[in-house]
């Protein structure tokens, strides 16, 4: 017999915590790795077209809509990196403490953003 | 699957209000989701204004109030009321807890009370844990051993005993695995971390004579390995256990032996 009971609220009402939101991130961030690696790759690919092709994708980079997706993906590069450090360490069984969750979280968090702003900065060094 | 959308017949509907009779000052709206199995309506949230004056610490208090004074028709389990039972398992202000240990001071604003997440309504507050149960039934809870003599207790050191500290004080509540994403979306298959809290703690008892034969069942892609270390189990566990870090012990013992 089918049930028909309603399914009690779950992600409706359940209250987001550090540990999860790194979590979320950690996976929205690696699909939008994954999305940004690809147009790279067809970016490179298009360079063989000759200098036009070039000039086109600097234009469009210089731009201030070229330049915040290049800095929303250093960021979630950044992001990537430092919580699967995270993941890496929790796999060997360590940090599982709550108060260790939660630190190691916010350093995750707050690091992405630093990490971006060092990489943006070294960046500009050599450009 | 992953549903993020609760399906039609689940919609939380705006319920009736319950204005306080008792002329008190002291008064706190108290959100408590409500379905009726008898009259084939969505589910909905009634609100009862509760006089916090006459009304001890923790909220399977105001719930008592609520069924004694205001509103009897209200359903909810409980039994020890000293978070021993795990009876009262509910969401409350967004996170699963023991209604009998948790203190309503420690809520801001309205007091949010919802069953505990993802799970088919019985009525009111009462979940249906059935599917828990049977996985916990699969994992064979019970001490499996080779010595034939039955009249002898089994030695254990105090060392292999503490192996045990940590797991044994688990009471099944369900708080931790209806708290779950993992477990919401794929509560069919993964364990989720209540049962894979037991699992471990058969495992680590020096007593049992099955270590290897356990870590078999338990080895596998959706049973197991579902847990990506959200860490809202151990979060929400209202006895301070870690069933987030049993998981990753189990997970490393598969991946040395």
């Amino acid at each position: 017999m089918e049930n028909n009971n309603p399914l009690s609220p779950h992600i409706q009402i359940y209250r987001w915590h550090i540990s999860s939101l790194v979590s979320i991130s950690h996976r929205i961030t690696g699909v939008l790795n994954i999305v940004a690696l690809t147009i790279i790759c067809f970016w490179i690919a298009s360079l063989l077209l000759g200098e036009n092709s070039y000039e086109l994708t600097k234009i469009f980079l210089n731009s201030i809509f070229g330049k915040f997706i290049i800095l929303s993906l250093t960021w979630s590069f950044s992001f990537q990196m430092l919580s699967e450090v995270r993941h890496l360490i929790m796999d060997l069984g360590y940090g599982f403490e709550l108060k260790t969750t939660k630190i190691t979280g916010l350093i995750v968090i707050i690091g992405s953003f630093i990490l971006t702003i060092l990489i943006y900065l070294i960046g500009k060094q050599f450009i | 699957m992953v549903q993020i959308n609760l399906p039609k017949n689940s919609e939380v509907q705006k319920g009736n209000y319950y204005q306080d009779k008792t002329g008190s000052k002291n008064i706190r709206k108290v959100n408590v989701y409500r379905w009726d199995p008898s009259n084939g309506e969505n589910p909905r949230v009634d609100t009862y204004e509760v006089d916090m004056d006459n009304c001890p610490s923790k909220v399977l208090d105001i719930l008592n109030k609520i069924k004694n004074e205001i509103d009897p028709s209200l359903a909810y389990r409980r039994s020890c009321a000293h978070g021993v039972c795990g009876s009262c398992a509910m969401n409350m202000d967004g996170k699963n807890g023991l209604a009998c240990t948790k203190p309503h001071s420690e809520i801001e604003g309205d007091i949010n009370i919802y069953p505990l997440p993802h799970l088919k309504v019985k009525k009111d507050l009462i979940g249906d844990l059935s599917g828990l149960y049977k996985q916990y039934e699969s994992i064979e809870p019970w001490l499996k051993t080779n010595t034939k003599v039955e009249t002898t207790e089994i030695i254990q050191s105090k060392k292999d005993r503490k192996k045990l500290d940590g797991a044994y004080e688990c009471i099944m509540c369900a708080c931790c695995s209806t708290s779950c994403p993992s477990y919401w979306w794929n509560g069919d298959k993964y364990l989720g971390p209540a049962v894979l809290l037991q699992a471990y703690r058969w495992i680590v008892d020096s007593r049992d004579d099955e270590r290897k034969e356990r870590l078999k069942k338990v080895a596998d892609e959706l049973k197991l390995y579902r847990c990506h270390t959200i860490m809202n189990c151990t979060n929400a566990c209202p006895k301070g256990l870690n069933p987030a870090k049993a998981i990753a012990e189990l997970k490393k013992m598969l991946a040395t032996s």
